[in-house]
């Protein structure tokens, strides 16, 4: 089996040297972008990115490890209530009527604006309120994916249970959910990717506790160090995209084998 | 509650005369749509004993199967049928896609809480029965047509049925695919003794498989001629091609275009 052609290399290879060139250009053509030392004022050039940011690096492992964390248990947390939530839903049309605008509303209303709110109400605590702001970010999708998943069993797969009386339950575990799998897998990383960004929102408005990434970025904003918020950036990417990956890998995993085609395995 | 459940215990003598194994009762279908499907059927199926219904389509034909499985209540009338002894052949394969064939196999063994072993030795017997003991481990869309209808076929024969409901299993597949198909459903059947009542809109797979051939008007379907099939079992592959079944399918066509006006 083939598992990369030439388009799949060369392709992205393309568009990335054209972002580098951009990039370049950018940092060259930058009004007073350049001290006379050689430190950089605004936009690095990539060959300069880390130069001057070494000592902050310890720093920024921690904070990235702290983003990272709670940025996992909030995800692990929304799953296990998003999924919960969409079986509860899916019993009867009259719950997922009794859910759904308040699940809409939760979506709709812009993170940004619940974190403050949640903020002054947990004034001296640092976990909670963090872990509440990925769920709330992260939970729609997980919820919303699931519920689709559930409901797309076919009917002659019902008879099928039914001719031999299987219970509600026998159902779900042995019909319901394994059908679901490739959608809940669809939510859990478009999820994944949010909890990143809630960790991230949380950690600007959270002060207490050890600094994440996001209060990272913002110190190095107020401290007027473009340089290291280029590279804290960089990590928080970086952490968005292993829980992406992770998150992909796990689905190929899971439902790879049987359906083809779901996260890009072939 | 229209239909009952229980036909008290089943003796399988493989004689015609034999109690019925699965009878129904001027049964009558309207869905709550106000669809007439099923309009007054009286019929029965005696152990050992194969029955195919053929009619136009949407002529209640399956919704016949549907309530013979309790998968829908008769509007009038009874259905009397051990349910527990009763196997349903679907349209569709209807496998589930992320087990593997002789998950798929084994899984009505499994919803009726067959221990673990005994399940493996059904699956076993199954799976050799249809000649897909190979193809064991592969999954479902690794198979072609054909082997996915035999796969599904296995899943119903592992509980060893008394009745085999058919419902147009082969209708999606090409002639060829589809005659040897309905060879090894004759073999299978008498392998088991099992009795079938078999739906289908093709005359030559009723024709071929059956002791009787019932046709049934359009909707609401009745049953508007019977057709008793001569031929002594085993039926060979050739015998599609006498005059004698030409004949008798030529009949069987000609109630069905009298029924579907």
């Amino acid at each position: 089996m083939k598992r990369f052609g030439k388009a799949d290399v060369l392709g992205p290879l393309a568009v990335a040297l054209v972002f580098v060139g951009i990039w370049y250009l950018v940092a060259y053509r930058l009004h007073n972008n350049f001290n006379d030392n050689g430190t950089v004022n605004f936009v690095p050039p990539p060959h300069k990115l880390f130069m001057g940011t070494s000592d902050a690096w310890p720093d920024m492992l921690r904070a990235m490890w702290l983003t990272a964390r709670t940025a996992f248990i909030g995800l692990m947390i929304a799953i296990v209530l998003g999924v919960s939530l969409a079986i509860v839903m899916a019993q009867a049309r009259w719950l997922e009527r009794s859910f759904w605008p308040f699940l809409v509303a939760l979506q709709a209303i812009p993170i940004l604006a619940i974190v403050p709110l949640l903020a002054s109400v947990f004034r001296t605590s640092s976990t909670p309120p963090r872990l509440i702001t990925v769920v709330l970010i992260a939970l729609f999708p997980i919820v919303s994916n699931t519920l689709f998943g559930l409901r797309s069993v076919d009917q002659p797969h019902y008879d099928l249970f039914k001719l031999r009386r299987a219970g509600r339950f026998t159902q779900l575990v042995k019909l319901e959910l394994p059908t679901a799998s490739p959608a809940m897998f669809t939510g859990f990383r478009i999820s994944a990717g949010l909890a990143v960004i809630g960790s991230i929102v949380a950690d600007f408005f959270f002060t207490r506790g050890d600094p994440g990434l996001g209060r990272l970025i913002q110190q190095y904003f107020f401290d007027n160090q473009p340089p290291r918020m280029f590279v804290a950036s960089i990590l928080a990417s970086l952490v968005g995209l292993t829980f992406f990956l992770v998150f992909g890998w796990l689905g190929r995993r899971v439902v790879g084998r049987w359906q083809p085609g779901a996260f890009g395995a072939r | 509650m229209a239909s009952s459940e229980e036909s008290g215990p089943v003796e399988s003598t493989g004689s015609l005369a034999a109690r019925p194994l699965l009878e129904f009762h001027q049964v009558s279908k309207t869905f709550k749509d106000g669809t007439a499907a099923v309009g007054d059927v009286t019929m029965s199926v005696s152990a050992g004993e194969v029955v195919s219904i053929v009619g136009p389509s949407g002529c209640g034909k399956s919704t016949l199967l549907r309530c013979a499985a309790g998968l829908e209540t008769p509007t009038t009338g009874a259905v009397e049928a051990d349910r527990a002894n009763l196997g349903y052949v679907f349209q569709d394969p209807t496998l589930l896609p992320w087990r593997t064939v002789e998950g798929n196999v084994e899984l009505l063994a499994e919803l009726d809480g067959v221990p673990k072993a005994e399940r493996s030795r059904l699956v076993d017997d199954a799976l050799t029965l249809v000649g897909l003991s190979e193809a064991r481990r592969q999954l479902p869309r690794q198979l072609s047509g054909g082997m996915r209808m035999r796969a599904s076929l296995a899943r119903t024969l592992v509980l060893d049925p008394a009745v085999v409901l058919f419902d147009e299993p082969f209708g999606s597949l090409d002639e060829i695919t589809r005659e040897r198909l309905n060879d090894e459903v004759q073999t299978v059947l008498r392998a088991r003794r099992a009795a079938a009542l078999f739906v289908t809109h093709s005359i030559s797979e009723a024709v071929f498989l059956s002791h009787r051939v019932l046709v049934m008007s359009r909707a609401p379907g009745r049953i508007v001629e019977e057709v008793e099939i001569p031929f002594p079992f085993p039926r060979p592959h050739e015998l599609r091609y006498e005059p004698e079944f030409a004949r008798i399918s030529g009949r069987i066509s000609q109630a069905l275009r009298e029924g579907s006006r």
